[in-house]
């Protein structure tokens, strides 16, 4: 069978086909077509079949990733946003804008609110209200939803939701209103209590209107990308990668678009899950240094770090979306750090004369000085030529002017006033230390020390900075995976099927709330079988982990913690007090603790792709040694390809391969390893 | 050399890293709302004369009064014959030391390395009661300060390492909610000492004597920095004045600001005399709030240290409401006080740099402090929130729609929560329309916040400008007065003045309309 991978970034669209019987793989990098992926998607595949003959018949499945959504997001794509109405309760219609009412940055006086996803105009109220513990207090009336359904009709927009307060506990008024609307208006239509049945309206509220937002525009990318499948004759199945790193059924991301949201980021922390289990690595950090912005992500026993709510369309600063200038959503996402630290992040010198990183990025057009496309300005990719740590781009394919990168760094290490090679060494550990944030915030924020992992480092220039990163960290192993390049698209072969399941529950557990528990989980469970059923799999075979969102009483944030079957309140107590104490550093004996949400994930097995099995030592172009800059200055350093590394070799050495360089200071050493992967590891 | 530029490079970025990492454990694992969901909290680490050398952005109030009130903690120790030792852990929330209110609770960790006291670990928190004559401590009743709660000078909290459950003992038994006050206690201790094991990595790793060249060079490079931000901004003296409402009374805030290329000077000379009403900002708070406005004034890339911190000169006469004597009660200062201040440096500097100055935003905290008997638990409760309002029009951009602004940025606390753990039922939360003062640009909209009681209430309101609104700049319209209103359960309505309180019965609501922002240019 033949498994593609199709990974959409910012610039390239990136496919990856594996044959397994014939033990082969074509890789195919054409442009990206950000405000119609589905055009980028349907050449990659086009070139595919030509490259290598295969019949479009020959294509057992296809992953891919949910860039529509994301573009969705980005403003400086200008993509049009669907038409949304929201039905809420009377005297709330502004909460989905109020937001937390906490202003984005605290010394700007020209900050700005995300605009509203819905228009004032387009909130429509109803007098209905729940309390907070489930007993309906005003039901909705048919007159009302009489009136609100012509101006509807008036509106005419493209999704609609309801969002009513306190209907996590229960949703009877939202499914009345629902249950109306949906026999009369031919749009998709959703409930907060369907998408996000969990407590605070807000974030409740904005989950459920950005899923409106991206239904009609999912909806009609994968109509397209399908009808791209059947004109190359290609009848695989079309799986989509879930923000949460599992992959879903295209019918699954129609239905909850919200679900792959963030699904292109994923795939590399996927792709690192696996490849660590196969190395036998328990603790691993995920590190995706592209073009512009590097992405750390924190894997423990083969398994991604998943964070239960996240931000689209915010703005990063450090590697955290700003709280406030983006749309919260809780969905199960990695946990994914962002900073601006790539090959063509630019270096520059501040008013006090101090050297500075980013967040400014060349890009890939220009691109940084040395691709002699026009770009005059010095980049972390011109540091690394000048130093002598990147030889050729694309294993020679692609040219590289040493001196247009010179006459970049010359005049920014002249107005710092720094010799250029100092400046260069400068930028690279600049740029070090941003990405070094990005690991503490997957890691020390989540109460986990980085020196307890392991770094994976791929992306075009991840190998180039990983062991001196790594140093920095206090790291001694560092692994790079096969293809680092093609990384992210491989991940996406790598997973199995995930479907989520959420229900808000806000109690103090005690024996009495433990039966209850039990009773909702085993009602999750049920619900899942159903989903599994409905696309024709066998439940049976599915493995079903239960977690829930628990706290002191009186504490305002959860830890999620995993709970066995059937349920035990001990245990709970236990893993949450020990959790606790993990991240915070201590506990409070003897206090209530609270339970906010359960939470149930059900993991589907395919046959997938075994990294195993992949053998990416190509040749290349080589030169014998040349000197390169390390820590201590200047050395003689060996260059080769992978393919030589044979034994344990000693560092300074500077492995070529054709999508990256991969960088062995002094005083590290480096393997041939399982899986094409190379392993570096710091003499004692 | 570059070597060395770099290493302190890293090691700024360190120090700012690790009082983030102090916040986001204070957060996330206090139990007082104030901190958990409106992140009402701060911390930083200073170096062993007491200047800032790395802030985490929190609290514009706390950032500017944390590193007085760590000083002033300092002094008084000095003063007090109480020598810090290796172990130890200071605790201090009197204002006129610690400088803010009584609420806010400061917790200062002394580092040492080879026996020398080599840098303090900070963190100030906003506990939600605190004792005192009403639930959550603030209250517009109080004359003197110690009716607003109970009064620690710096006492240690923690000796050799280990809490002192005494100490611990006597603040849990003065409050209401003793259960917040000791999980806030433990919060605030684990996020100092994650501070100091953070400091002391970068001792190992770099030397303290590099860390202490570190200091200098993060220092001056931010003063050189601010530095020539002045340089290239007008030269000269402006003024400005604006009011407090104080019942039927006003109290008058003027301010006399002068910038001469090098440093920025403010000078409150004219301000009112201190009153027996909670109004009196301290001066850590006065600082604060024209630290704030100079902030706003910076560029992005400046950082919250020494560096900056003493470019900013204040001069707040004693005795009046902006540098009062004690015992005046204070715990309005930093709510209400502070706000105006920054409004009488912005409007002397709307004269300076017109484009870059806001037109006056909704300028009070709405505060709104209730508690009572729960019906379902017969325990006591307490709550408090702060209410935003209409940002002011800007220079070629509206204001901003129901926002917290200047020196406050809270959070709200989210309905589906209030309505789980408190007696109430929430009947709006919504724009106020037409609140925005007209203008070229538009001031932001307030915000109408409503609720009614299901037990007995007793509510405070701490707000302000009901009666003086908010002003407009160029000729645009001032916005909206806020409005704090209560409609019984016969119907009656009645008007509360902004600073005021009264007794919510079961079906009484009380509606709460903040004042919009100011316009900016004359409506065309």
């Amino acid at each position: 069978m033949i498994r593609v991978g199709i990974d959409i970034g910012g610039t390239f669209t990136d496919l990856v086909a594996v044959d397994d019987e014939a033990g082969k793989i074509f890789t195919v990098k054409v442009r990206s077509t950000p405000r119609f992926p589905e055009i980028g998607f349907r050449e990659a595949l086009e070139r595919l079949l030509k490259n290598s003959n295969y019949a479009g018949g020959r294509i057992g499945v296809i992953i891919h990733v949910g860039t529509i959504g994301t573009n969705l997001f980005l403003g400086q794509l200008g993509l049009e946003k669907p038409k949304v109405c929201l039905i809420t309760t009377k005297g709330f219609k502004d909460v989905i804008e109020i937001g937390r009412q906490n202003r984005p940055r605290l010394y700007d006086v020209y900050f700005t609110r995300p605009s509203p996803l819905v228009p004032r105009q387009h909130r429509l109220e109803v007098n209905e209200r729940t309390a907070a513990d489930g007993s309906v207090l005003t039901e909705v009336r048919e007159e009302e939803l009489q009136e609100t359904l012509s101006r509807l009709r008036e509106i005419n927009p493209d999704s609609l939701v309801i969002c009513f307060l306190n209907s996590y506990a229960n949703p009877h008024n939202e499914e009345i209103v629902k249950n109306f609307m949906v026999s009369r208006l031919n749009i998709p239509v959703f409930t907060s209590y369907e998408v996000d049945p969990e407590h605070r309206e807000y974030e409740r509220f904005s989950t459920t209107v950005v899923n409106a937002v991206l239904a009609p525009v999912v909806s009609r990318y994968i109509n397209s990308a399908r009808k791209g499948l059947e004109t190359l004759s290609i009848d695989a199945p079309l799986y989509i990668m879930s923000s949460a790193g599992g992959i879903v059924d295209s019918e699954e991301v129609v239905a909850r678009p919200i679900v792959s949201v963030e699904s292109g980021p994923a795939a590399g922390v996927v792709g690192a899950s696996q490849l660590s289990s196969i190395l036998g690595l328990d603790r691993v950090i995920s590190l995706d240094m592209g073009g512009t912005t590097a992405k750390a992500g924190a894997v423990i026993n083969g398994k991604p770090l998943v964070a239960s709510e996240m931000v689209v369309g915010g703005e990063v600063h450090m590697g955290r979306v700003i709280g406030g200038t983006g749309y919260p959503v809780r969905v199960p996402t990695i946990d994914l750090a962002e900073v601006s630290a790539g090959g063509g992040t630019i270096a520059w010198v501040d008013a006090a004369g101090v050297l500075r990183v980013g967040p400014m990025s060349a890009g890939a057009d220009p691109g940084p000085a040395c691709y002699g496309r026009g770009g005059d300005k010095p980049t972390v990719t011109d540091a690394n030529l000048l130093l002598g740590r990147l030889g050729a781009l694309l294993g020679g394919e692609m040219e590289v002017y040493p001196d247009m990168a010179m006459q970049a760094v010359k005049q920014l290490a002249d107005s710092a006033g720094l010799e250029v090679e100092d400046a260069c060494w400068t930028i690279l550990n600049l740029a070090n230390l941003k990405m070094a944030k990005a690991v503490n915030l997957v890691t020390l924020e989540r109460g986990l020390d980085p020196r307890d992992f392991t770094l994976m480092a791929f992306g075009g220039a991840g190998p180039m900075h990983a062991a001196e990163l790594a140093e920095y960290l206090g790291i001694d192993t560092v692994v790079i995976p096969p293809h680092p390049g093609l990384f992210s698209a491989l991940g996406l072969l790598t997973t199995d099927m995930r479907y989520d399941f959420v229900r808000g529950y806000v109690s103090v557990l005690d024996d009495l709330t433990a039966e209850k528990i039990e009773e909702m989980f085993r009602e999750l469970e049920d619900a899942a079988v159903e989903k599994l059923a409905s696309r024709g799999l066998d439940p049976s075979r599915g493995r079903y982990t239960r977690s829930m969102d628990m706290r002191y009483f009186g504490q305002g944030y959860e830890l999620e913690i995993t709970v066995g079957r059937p349920f035990n309140l001990r245990d709970a107590l236990k893993n949450f007090t020990d959790r606790h104490r993990a991240v915070y550093g201590y506990t409070h004996e003897g206090s209530k603790v609270e339970v906010t949400a359960l939470r149930l994930s059900a993991n589907y097995p395919v046959e997938k792709l075994n990294l195993e099995d992949l053998d990416d030592s190509e040749d290349s172009r080589r030169d014998a040694a040349r000197t390169a800059y390390f820590k201590d200055g200047w050395v003689e350093t060996e260059i080769m390809d992978k393919k030589s590394v044979k034994s344990e070799m000693k560092g300074p050495l500077i492995i070529e391969e054709k999508d990256t360089t991969v960088v062995v200071p002094p005083g590290w050493h480096v393997r041939k390893v399982n899986a094409s992967s190379l392993l570096l590891r710091r003499s004692a | 050399m570059a070597g060395d530029r770099l290493k302190y490079e890293i090691i700024k970025h360190a120090l700012i890293y690790l009082s983030e990492e102090m916040g986001v454990s204070l957060k996330k694992s206090a139990y007082s709302p104030n901190i958990r969901e409106r992140a009402d909290h701060s911390c930083a680490v200073l170096d062993a004369r007491c200047r800032t050398i790395g802030q985490a952005e929190h609290i514009p109030v706390h950032i500017g009064s944390l590193p007085i009130g760590v000083s002033n903690t300092m002094k008084f120790l000095k003063e007090n014959g109480e020598e810090l030792a290796e172990g130890d852990m200071i605790l201090v929330n009197d204002p006129y030391i610690a400088g803010t209110h009584l609420n806010d609770v400061t917790l200062i960790r002394p580092v040492f390395h080879r026996g020398e006291l080599s840098a303090l670990l900070a963190n100030k928190a906003h506990h939600v009661d605190v004792g005192g004559i009403s639930p959550a401590s603030i209250s517009y009743s109080s004359s003197e300060l110690q009716h607003e709660g109970f009064i620690i000078p710096p006492v240690k909290i923690m000796e050799k390492d280990k809490i002192r459950s005494d100490v611990v003992r006597i603040l849990a038994s003065n409050s209401r909610t003793p259960y917040n006050t000791l999980g806030d206690l433990r919060a605030q201790v684990a996020a100092n000492l994650l501070g100091e094991m953070r400091l002391k990595e970068i001792f190992q790793k770099y030397t303290f004597e590099t860390f202490m060249d570190a200091v200098d060079y993060i220092l001056e490079t931010n003063y050189r920095l601010v530095v020539s931000e002045y340089s290239r901004m007008p030269r000269g003296v402006w003024r400005g004045r604006d009011y407090l409402e104080l019942e039927d009374d006003l109290l008058k805030l003027e301010a006399e600001v002068r910038l001469d290329g090098e440093r920025f000077s403010a000078d409150f000379t004219g301000t009112s005399m201190q009153v027996d009403k909670p109004l009196n900002a301290v001066y850590g708070v006065t600082c604060a709030a024209v630290l704030f406005a100079v902030r706003t004034l910076l560029s992005e890339d400046i950082l919250l240290n020494d560096g900056f911190t003493r470019t900013v000169h204040v001069v707040a006469p004693e005795g009046t409401i902006v540098n009062p004597v004690k015992p005046a009660p204070v715990s309005g200062g930093n709510l209400e006080t502070s706000q105006r201040i920054v409004d009488v440096v912005y409007m002397a500097l709307a004269e300076a740099m017109p484009e870059k100055i806001p037109a006056a935003s909704h300028g009070s905290m709405n505060n709104l402090m209730m508690g009572g008997v729960h019906p379902a638990t017969g325990r006591k409760w307490a709550f408090y929130e702060t209410i935003g309002g209409g940002y002011g029009a800007r220079y070629g951009l509206d204001g901003v729609d129901g926002v917290q602004s200047n020196m406050t940025n809270t959070m709200n606390t989210p309905i589906e929560v209030i309505e789980h753990y408190y007696p109430v039922k929430f009947e709006s939360y919504t724009f106020r329309e037409g609140s925005g003062g007209h203008g070229r640009w538009r001031g932001g909209m307030g915000l109408e916040r409503a609720f009614t009681a299901l037990a007995r209430i007793q509510v405070q309101i701490l707000g302000d400008r009901e009666r003086i609104p908010p002003w407009g700049l160029a000729g645009g319209e001032p916005g909206k007065p806020s409005e704090y209103l209560v409609r019984r359960a016969d119907g009656r309505v009645e008007r509360l003045k902004s600073k005021d309180g009264t007794i919510l019965n079961p079906g009484d609501t009380i509606i709460i309309r903040t004042a919009g922002g100011g316009g900016y240019g004359r409506p065309e």
